[in-house]
């Protein structure tokens, strides 16, 4: 017998569940449509485009639960948990909906009394999930309080929704046990009918009483759970689908430029200034704190969390919306502490392992524009390295050298000399003009040589390519250094580039074509590994030593360039490769991303540090990479550990060159 | 307040001294390739001053540079610092003035702009060091002149200055208008604001010729120039490392006083 057809005061019980859908469904769209004007107070932003591309990562993310499912290791489950929540939800949704839209007046309520073929598939995988789920939330429950895992909060919150779902399936269970054994009902879920035998000894009357309340008290936990939602971080069940279907399909590296013709602000000073999708991404967040566990910046102590980033700025909007002509606090300064602002290492770490697709480095990068380019607060050693670049084209304040000086008896050419190369040798600042690094630059070049690759250089011609101008908000500044870039490459038809430094790399071919220049831009790593693939040179002396590959954020999570590396070290005879114990998308930053090999580092552990404990675990005589700052950093890094002479480190290329 | 700054292009004083090259025969420095001239360091720290003197009491900044076609872009800098207007003053027959025909020059465009209650310039430049041109143009205009200034203040109609010496700094009042070189203890200069880039790449310079000024030819150029350089060459710096051994500190010291008197440092 169908609940909502009995009558409470000759009053139909359906009518009784519709009033109180309704409630349910104002309270929820009440809440929902404040939270939508929140957004509709950001700014304009395109994320309508490239459809072909959103639909296919919304099915493998969303329904396919990869967002999460990516990120199972044999330390953290939990994706699979959430695999088994988001169907199980799911399931009881289309459930749910049946019995409003039609259930609720008719004798059968749920698809699982229907009785046909579908309907006891259904019942079959909805029961099975269902019954998972509750193993998985009671291991959530142990995950979170008892062993405490480093990435959860303890708060109210989370154990509240854990508890919602525990009883809406224990509900479930025991009603559709009720119901089957009350009113010998053939048809139900496998689970329910098992458990149904347990009822056997109850009074009829005491079991169809029993059915009845904990059918509502199901109904009632279901409206709890619809009025919920939204009023809690636990509007990211809703929010978190549109997000991860308005993600950026922009490459990884490259940040939002501003139009300097209609740009009405500079950066964001107030929380409004962000693009609605910047709002977007505050509601989505579940605040499962994988951003905060991988993020350099806060596990050596800095102030910067990205999840306390995304929770500050989420309950700044809706603080800033319920008053609106009332002035609330700043959002820099009060909101968010410059420090956090310059804490940022844009190594991409929390962007990386995000399951809903959140922006951080881009709302950090907004703040600093700001900062930078309108309240003119800078720290000094970064406006030092700003004004170099504005005055003399690269950030190496005190250097004793000038762009050239390392192809002094080496015969390179410049392409202001002769322009008909194949390929253009970019050098980048750190390569022409620091020390340590103008011996990979040299290095790389001799490699070039050796394999007969007609290469070419800008030398007095070339400028910074804007990497740290950008990072460090001076957006303006970058723009101009493009611009000037874009002509000279344009002016010698340069077609193809090489460069060693991945941060060159990366804003060459991911943020030049935002401004016209559409170049085929390769990092050193993929032409050596090429260059040995086709037999150019063969590397014949041993290295009996083990060693390791530090990937460059902006080698590896920004431009997914982890193979080449690896594969250049495999030719090596005798070497014994050994992983970090972070590496690949898990890479713990050197210190030096985001404009910081100019910053000091005064709070908390010096990151290069931390990141000398994975050397010394992975007991490594040769630590390679492939990045001028990754260099700088892993050497300055070695040396406070006390490692020199026990651990060398080098550039691939330079290692490759040893062994010809 | 309307002021005046005088801003001058100068090779960047960062090159390393290593790479400094000259042309003795034409009594010239080569700036090395790729590395563009800068505003002078001493004359951005005037269009600081004058920014921040307009900051309290409003006003307008106006920089005027003296030079060749590309002189332009260190007034653009001292623009994108927040300047409002900025003229480059340019012309062959300026070419090879001394301190006394920059200064004409200078002083005839001031007079050209007419209006000003305060003129800034840098103490020094920081290419030939001479330090002249401000106290020049003061001379010219017949105005009250103070050197190495590092802050102004606006009471009623004086100006009371703060000016650095070698052990501390001395207060004046100076009427207004008046001439200033500024000195390198304001501080650092501020970096160009996003805005101020943003408006000083949209702004047209005026250029003006020594017709535009009504310059006397017979004063500026090579021709009027009083003071020649007779000579232009690099020091030789030779640097010499030696380790001075001994049994014991005592006598190591010792051998290193006898070393340092044979050479005649102490």
């Amino acid at each position: 017998m169908n609940p909502t057809l009995q009558t409470y005061l000759d009053i139909p019980n359906f009518l009784i569940l519709y009033f109180l859908l309704a409630v349910a469904l104002s309270i929820f769209f009440y809440r929902a449509s404040k939270l939508y004007g929140l957004l509709r107070l950001g700014g304009k932003e395109d994320r309508f485009d490239h459809i072909g591309k959103r639909i296919p990562l919304f099915l493998s993310n969303v329904i396919g639960q990869w967002c999460t499912l990516r990120s199972v290791s044999r330390k953290d489950l939990a994706g699979i948990g959430h695999f088994l929540m988001f169907w199980t939800f799911a399931l009881f949704l289309v459930n749910y909906t049946y019995l409003f839209i039609w259930g609720a007046w008719h004798q059968i309520s749920s698809l699982l009394e229907l009785g046909n073929r579908f309907s006891s598939a259904f019942s079959f995988i909805l029961e099975m999930l269902a019954l998972l789920t509750i193993g998985a939330v009671i291991w959530a429950l142990g995950r979170r309080y008892i062993a405490r895992a480093e990435r959860l909060k303890r708060g109210f919150e989370a154990a509240i929704i854990l508890i919602l779902i525990l009883l809406l399936l224990t509900t479930h269970f025991l009603g559709e046990a009720l119901r089957i054994s009350a009113f010998r009902d053939p048809y139900g879920g496998a689970v329910s009918s098992a458990m149904a035998i347990a009822f056997d000894g109850m009074s009829e009357g005491a079991k169809q009483a029993s059915y009845y309340i904990v059918w509502w008290l199901h109904i009632f936990i279901l409206l709890g759970f619809l009025i919920y939602i939204p009023h809690s971080r636990h509007l990211h069940i809703i929010a978190s689908l549109f997000n991860i279907f308005f993600r950026s399909t922009r490459p990884k590296g490259a940040l939002t430029p501003i139009d300097i013709e209609t740009a009405q602000n500079l950066g964001v000073e107030k929380i409004e200034e962000f693009s609605w999708k910047q709002l977007l991404d505050l509601y989505a967040c579940a605040e499962c704190g994988r951003c905060q566990v991988s993020c350099p910046a806060f596990l050596s102590g800095k102030p910067l969390s990205p999840q306390k980033l995304i929770e500050h700025l989420k309950t700044h909007l809706i603080e800033t919306g319920n008053n609106r002509n009332k002035s609330t606090n700043a959002l820099i300064g009060e909101i968010i502490s410059e420090e956090e602002i310059w804490n940022c290492l844009t190594c991409y770490a929390c962007q990386e392992v995000c399951p809903v697709a959140n922006e951080h480095i881009e709302k950090i990068n907004e703040l600093r524009r700001n900062l930078v380019m309108v309240k003119n607060k800078i720290p000094e050693t970064a406006e030092r390295a700003l004004r170099t670049i504005m005055m003399r084209g690269d950030p190496w304040t005190g250097t004793q050298h000038l762009r050239n000086d390392w192809t002094e008896g080496l015969s390179i050419k410049k392409l202001s000399e002769e322009s008909r190369i194949d390929i253009l040798y970019w050098v980048g600042c750190t390569g022409a003009l620091d020390e340590r690094n103008m011996k990979v630059t040299i290095s790389f070049a001799q490699l070039m040589k050796k394999a007969g690759i007609n290469f070419g250089i800008l030398g007095a011609e070339e400028s910074c390519c804007g990497d740290p101008a950008r990072r460090m908000g001076q957006e303006l500044l970058f723009q101009t250094l493009v611009q000037r870039n874009i002509e000279n490459l344009k002016r010698y038809s340069v077609k193809r580039i090489v460069t060693f430094c991945p941060h060159c790399y990366n804003t060459l071919k991911n943020e030049y074509p935002q401004f016209g220049g559409e170049f085929e831009v390769i990092h050193h790593t993929e032409l050596i590994t090429h260059m040995l693939k086709s037999g150019r040179f063969k590397p014949n002396l041993p290295v009996d030593k083990r060693v390791a590959f530090h990937d460059p954020c902006y080698l590896g999570r920004y431009n997914d360039i982890y193979l080449p590396p690896r594969m250049i070290l495999s030719f090596i005879p005798k070497l014994k490769f050994m992983e970090l114990k972070r590496s690949k998308r898990e890479s713990f930053c050197c210190g030096g991303g985001g404009g910081h090999v100019w910053l000091e580092e005064n709070i908390g552990t010096r990151i290069n540090i931390m990141r000398m404990q994975d050397v010394i675990e992975a007991e490594v005589g040769i630590l390679t990479t492939a990045c001028p700052f990754c260099l700088q950093m892993m050497e300055e890094g070695i040396k406070r550990k006390h490692l020199e002479g026990s651990v060398e480190p080098m550039d691939i290329s330079e290692l490759i060159q040893k062994t010809l | 307040m309307n002021l005046i700054v005088c801003v001058k292009q100068v090779p960047n004083p960062e090159i390393p001294p290593s790479k400094f090259r000259i042309d003795s025969e034409a009594k010239r420095t080569i700036p090395p390739e790729g590395i563009a001239p800068v505003i002078n360091p001493y004359d951005e720290r005037a269009v600081e001053l004058a920014l921040r003197l307009k900051e309290k009491h409003g006003g307008k900044i106006m920089v005027v540079t003296l030079g060749d076609d590309v002189s332009g872009n260190v007034v653009k800098h001292a623009l994108s610092m927040g300047a409002d207007d900025g003229v480059v003053l340019t012309d062959p027959a300026f070419e090879g003035s001394d301190s006394f025909g920059i200064a004409y020059i200078l002083t005839r465009a001031i007079q050209k702009i007419g209006s000003y209650d305060l003129i800034l310039c840098g103490r020094q430049a920081a290419d030939w060091d001479e330090g002249l041109v401000g106290s020049i143009i003061a001379e010219n205009l017949s105005l009250p002149l103070m050197t190495l200034v590092v802050a102004i203040e606006r009471i009623d109609k004086e100006l009371k200055m703060k000016r650095v010496t070698l052990e501390g700094h001395q207060i004046f009042t100076l009427p207004i208008p008046s001439v200033v070189t500024v000195s390198q203890e304001v501080g650092r200069p501020r970096l160009p604001s996003g805005w101020g880039i943003i408006s000083a790449t949209k702004k047209k310079l005026p250029v003006w010729n020594a017709k535009d000024i009504g310059a006397d030819l017979s004063q500026i150029g090579a021709k009027g120039a009083r003071k020649r350089v007779m000579k232009l060459f690099l020091p030789e710096r030779e640097r010499r490392c030696e380790m001075v051994q001994g049994e014991t500190a005592v006598e190591a010291a010792i051998k290193l006083a006898e070393k340092l008197r044979e050479a005649g440092t102490i």
